[in-house]
């Protein structure tokens, strides 16, 4: 009796809340039409290993999805998850290393962290009545700030204990472990959302607040409480994504609110509140995470996601906005019904089909040729694709691959950021590149996944900056970070004859190379030139504009400052722009490409810029990548031939392409990178 | 009435801070540093004004550091092609426009809600110019680009001039012209500015078209002080000018919001990161600070004002 009772409230219950809306049908039909398409189009797209990496770099951002569907329901909004996430992380680490707390007690330290975060939300919102997309947006800035304070944005915690990071690396049941914790997340926001009380309660105030107040709900209350979960959750998915990458920095988590919302706007969630559900916002964060992985599987570049996202969102919001007008046309549409589903099935067959063979044929000619010689694929990561630096990179890569008759995947982060870079290295596992070869934006994050690629005995290198040393076969080493600082500040204290102020701009203050640089250039001052007195270290994060600022700000700050070292590429034009327009005497140094300093370094406001030849380093990626592939460099090897550079020695697992090179007026002329 | 409770206590804010900084440093006052800051923050505040009437017809804008960028890049594209500078300059701003326009077509015309409309446009815009200018930067321009061959004093007055023209015109005109009090009308209450004749979706297609417009005048204000073009310019310029509006008093739900009030907040906002290199606060702090003013400002509202009317009702 009350067996079948169950049954049927069940069953009435379930009709009623897992009713997918028209557009959540189509979603579902597009991300199997998009498994389908990246089946056919890449071998090792559908394998199991392939799935479990998808679900496990889905999960972080999977739990802010999951926690910011019922604020977007109650038609709130909270851009300050992916800062709750870095404020976390840092407490977490902090936590683990100065105050030598045990793991546990760190989490829950950082967890009692993100409550805090979660309940100055909830109170200046729900208590206060002020605006979600305000308020959130001062604590984006407030926690990444507090964040980056505390660690001066350069403290980047490693070395966790095995038992810990199984959490974000290990397999249970052949399942990445943070899975789990995802699915309890999507079953108790489920329950919260579709079988609850306070889920009707949440409908109700997206769709009338003042109704919701009228009908007795204690509206205040639940807008506390939904804001209030969303900040442990991102504290609960900080922890875990801590134990992923094995390190925990301020800039974790960053842009992440912004991908959240979109996957849940995809499935089918109105930001205008009441309307939505969980199981769409995940379906929309399954479709984000398999287009991604797809396209790099392909080796499409990754501006094609942002350029494919934009145009999805529009597509799907604006199709199911139509569909509500088509209703109007409802009836005379029913007698074509069958006629016409049959044309839109044929036509989405046809376009799957054109689209499999596009992204077939844009795998470049060698995969038809695969089966006949394979022709070696060698994949070569920059740590930022849009940074001049790795730009001219390329171009040398290039022109290795063309002669050796490689195949050249160059592919990385549109802007620095470690968890894009292990994303892409997973992918080249799963593709079974010929070799890997990348510049590691965070050692401690990269290592573990680099090391994975070697036991799939793939030939790792890194160049630009090493990973842990047992993480990779061989390190490019185009120069030392100690030789960088030491030409620098040799080089700043000959135009100061060692006496005086100097100051520093950097990129991000969170950028990990520039900071070792600054602190050996520190060193190499503090050693040798004691006259010598750094007085501020500024960022330009990588940008012109910003670097331009920064510099005058100096030049009216510390007039006794003779020299300013710009330490990131578009910062030296900016430094030295500023210096030009004041028409001050002082001197600009820095370490920038020749194509961008040009003109400054033949007026003479450059004085000098310290770098390698970084064609000649991006060619190199690809000869010494192509060298291991094909087992070319025998062990306890001194020199290699590497091309058209000549023969190049090899110290240890070091291949050393050369000492950095000074560029002033008088070789300026003779560069073209 | 509320806004001008508003105004005081930023003008206030912005007092307490100078006097700190007459105190505690030498220079920020000097003429070069106020142009210097002025010219810094000048696309902030062409963009600011567009923003507010943007907020105030209720929606909002996540795409402008997109655009930004795209119309930098135009700009300079077009320059380096030997086109005569006036005419870059009115495709740089024809550009900046049309990109507007379809922020505002999606919006008004197919009703998707703005803030995922530009957040699209924000992400498709930015990786679609990577994708196409490859992170490379637009160098070897025209002698005459920097500066428009201008000497910098008659640029700064140019820049003046077209600051001061933008903030008169758009205040006056929310004011007094039929424009400017349909764009208000929009934002108090839609349904009832439909009812009263407004084309309500045009109001709010012209708004988003001339942020877009004012975003490439920011653009060539902005790029003609270089003599080459980054093609990542303008990131986060968004999230910099929704905060100064938001900080200015503006509502986010629409209708309330005053050029003066975002005058002073862009004022506010673009004086502090100044302000602490200045006071050699360091700049590992920055962003700590400005989300606490951020806050503070919003926040301190509900301190002096009476609720909402209907609140009260409840309330009891």
């Amino acid at each position: 009796m009350s067996c079948s009772f169950l049954v049927k409230t069940m069953h009435t219950h379930l009709q009623r809340k897992v009713r997918l809306s028209g557009i959540q049908w189509a979603l579902l039909g597009a991300l199997l039409i998009e498994i389908i398409v990246f089946s056919v189009s890449s071998p090792s797209f559908l394998t199991w290993s392939n799935g479990m990496e998808i679900l496990r770099f889905s999960v972080e951002l999977g739990l802010l999805v999951v926690a910011l569907t019922p604020i977007l329901i109650t038609g709130g909004i909270d851009l300050s998850v992916g800062s709750t996430i870095g404020l976390v992380a840092v407490t977490f680490g902090l936590s683990w290393q100065n105050l030598h707390l045990s793991i546990l007690s760190s989490a829950a330290l950082a967890l009692l962290v993100a409550g805090v975060c979660g309940v100055l939300n909830a109170a200046l919102i729900a208590y206060l009545n002020l605006s979600p997309l305000i308020i959130t947006l001062g604590t984006y800035s407030l926690y990444r700030g507090i964040a980056e304070g505390i660690t001066h944005a350069s403290v980047s915690v490693t070395g966790y204990p095995a038992s810990y990071l199984r959490l974000g690396q290990g397999y249970l049941w052949s399942v990445p472990l943070q899975v789990f914790v995802f699915l309890f997340f999507i079953a108790v926001y489920g329950v919260l959302l579709h079988w609850s009380k306070v889920g009707r309660a949440l409908y109700a105030i997206g769709l009338n607040t003042e109704g919701a107040r009228y009908a007795g709900l204690p509206v205040k209350r639940y807008l506390a409480l939904v804001y209030l979960l969303s900040g442990i959750v991102s504290g609960i998915a900080a922890v875990i994504y801590v134990a992923h990458l094995g390190l925990a920095k301020s800039d974790l988590g960053t842009g992440f609110e912004l991908q959240a919302i979109t996957a849940i706007v995809i499935g089918g969630t109105s930001v205008f509140g009441g309307r939505g559900n969980l199981f769409g916002s995940v379906l929309g964060l399954l479709f984000l995470c398999v287009l991604q992985n797809g396209l790099h599987l392909l080796a499409q570049p990754s501006e094609a996601i942002g350029v494919l996202t934009g145009a999805l969102l529009i597509l799907v919001v604006a199709s199911d906005l139509l569909t509500e007008k088509l209703q109007i046309f409802r009836q005379r549409w029913e007698r074509w019904r069958l006629p016409l589903l049959l044309a839109g099935a044929a036509a989405a067959s046809i376009l799957v089909i054109a689209a499999a063979v596009i992204l077939r044929s844009s795998r470049t000619d060698a995969a038809e040729a695969a089966d006949a010689h394979p022709r070696p694929v060698i994949a070569v990561m920059p740590k930022a694709k849009g940074d001049p630096y790795f730009i001219s990179a390329r171009a040398g890569a290039e022109e290795a691959a063309r002669q050796l008759g490689v195949d050249l995947i160059w592919d990385g982060p549109t802007s620095l950021d470690p968890s894009m870079q292990n994303e892409l290295v997973e992918s080249w596992i799963t593709r079974h590149v010929d070799a890997i070869v990348v510049a590691v934006a965070n050692k401690g994050s990269m290592s573990t996944v680099l090391r994975k690629a070697r036991e799939h005995h793939i030939p790792v290198l890194t160049w630009d900056a090493d990973a842990e040393p047992d993480a990779r076969d061989y390190f490019i080493n185009q120069a030392t970070p100690e030789a960088i600082a030491d030409s620098l500040a040799d080089e700043g204290a000959r135009l100061l004859n060692g006496n005086g102020e100097f100051a520093i701009i950097t990129g991000p203050l969170s950028a990990e190379n520039q900071n070792e640089w600054i602190s050996y250039i520190r060193k190499r001052v503090a050693e040798r030139y004691p006259q010598m007195k750094l007085v501020t270290v500024l960022p330009s994060d990588d940008d012109r504009d910003k670097a331009f600022t920064q510099t005058q700000n100096i030049l009216k700050v510390y007039p006794h400052a003779k020299l300013v070292i710009a330490i990131s590429a578009p910062a030296v034009p900016g430094a030295a722009e500023a210096v030009q327009q004041a028409g001050s005497s002082v001197d600009v140094i820095g370490l920038s490409l020749p194509t961008i300093c040009r003109p400054y370094i033949r007026s003479g406001v450059v004085q000098t810029i310290v770098l390698w030849n970084t064609r000649d380093l991006g060619y190199l990626t690809v000869y010494a990548g192509w060298l291991a592939s094909q087992g070319r460099i025998p062990p306890n090897a001194a020199a290699i031939n590497a091309g058209r550079l000549g023969t190049l020695d090899v110290r240890g697992s070091e291949i050393i392409l050369g000492k950095p090179v000074l560029i002033n007026k008088a070789n300026i002329d003779s560069l073209n990178f | 009435m509320s806004h001008r409770i508003r105004e005081i206590a930023l003008c206030a804010t912005i007092a307490v801070l100078m006097l700190l900084l007459e105190w505690r440093t030498t220079g920020f006052f000097s003429p070069a540093n106020l142009v210097d800051l002025f010219l810094a923050n000048l696309p902030t505040m062409m963009i600011a004004v567009g923003m507010t009437m943007v907020i105030l017809t209720g929606e909002i804008d996540i795409s402008v550091g997109s655009i930004f960028a795209i119309c930098s890049v135009v700009m300079g594209e077009c320059a380096r092609a030997g086109t005569p500078m006036v005419v870059s300059l009115l495709v740089t701003i024809a550009a900046g426009a049309v990109m507007g326009t379809i922020n505002g077509g999606l919006i008004a015309y197919i009703r998707i809600p703005s803030i995922v409309a530009t957040l699209a446009t924000m992400v498709a815009l930015r990786d679609g110019l990577r994708w196409y200018t490859q992170g490379a930067w637009i160098q070897g321009l025209p002698q005459y680009f920097q500066w428009f061959g201008l000497s910098q004093s008659a640029f700064l007055l140019l820049c003046a001039v077209m600051v001061v023209v933008t903030v008169f015109l758009s205040a006056a005109g929310l004011k007094n012209l039929r424009a400017g009090r349909k764009v208000i009308a929009t934002g108090s209450n839609k349904a009832a500015a439909h009812m009263a004749g407004i084309d309500t979706a045009r109001v709010i297609l012209g708004v988003f078209a001339l942020t877009g417009g004012l975003t490439g005048v920011a653009a060539v204000l902005n790029s003609v002080r270089f003599n080459q073009v980054p093609s990542n310019s303008g990131l986060g310029l968004e999230l910099k000018v929704i905060a100064a509006v938001a900080v200015g008093g503006a509502a986010i739900t629409g209708g309330s919001a005053t050029i003066t009030g975002t005058v002073l907040g862009v004022v506010l906002l673009s004086g502090i990161g100044s302000a602490l290199t200045f006071l050699g606060i360091s700049a590992y702090w920055e962003k700590a600070i400005q989300g606490g003013i951020i806050l503070i400002a919003v926040a301190v509202d509900v301190l002096q004002f009476p609720r909402k009317d209907n609140a009260h009702t409840l309330a009891a």
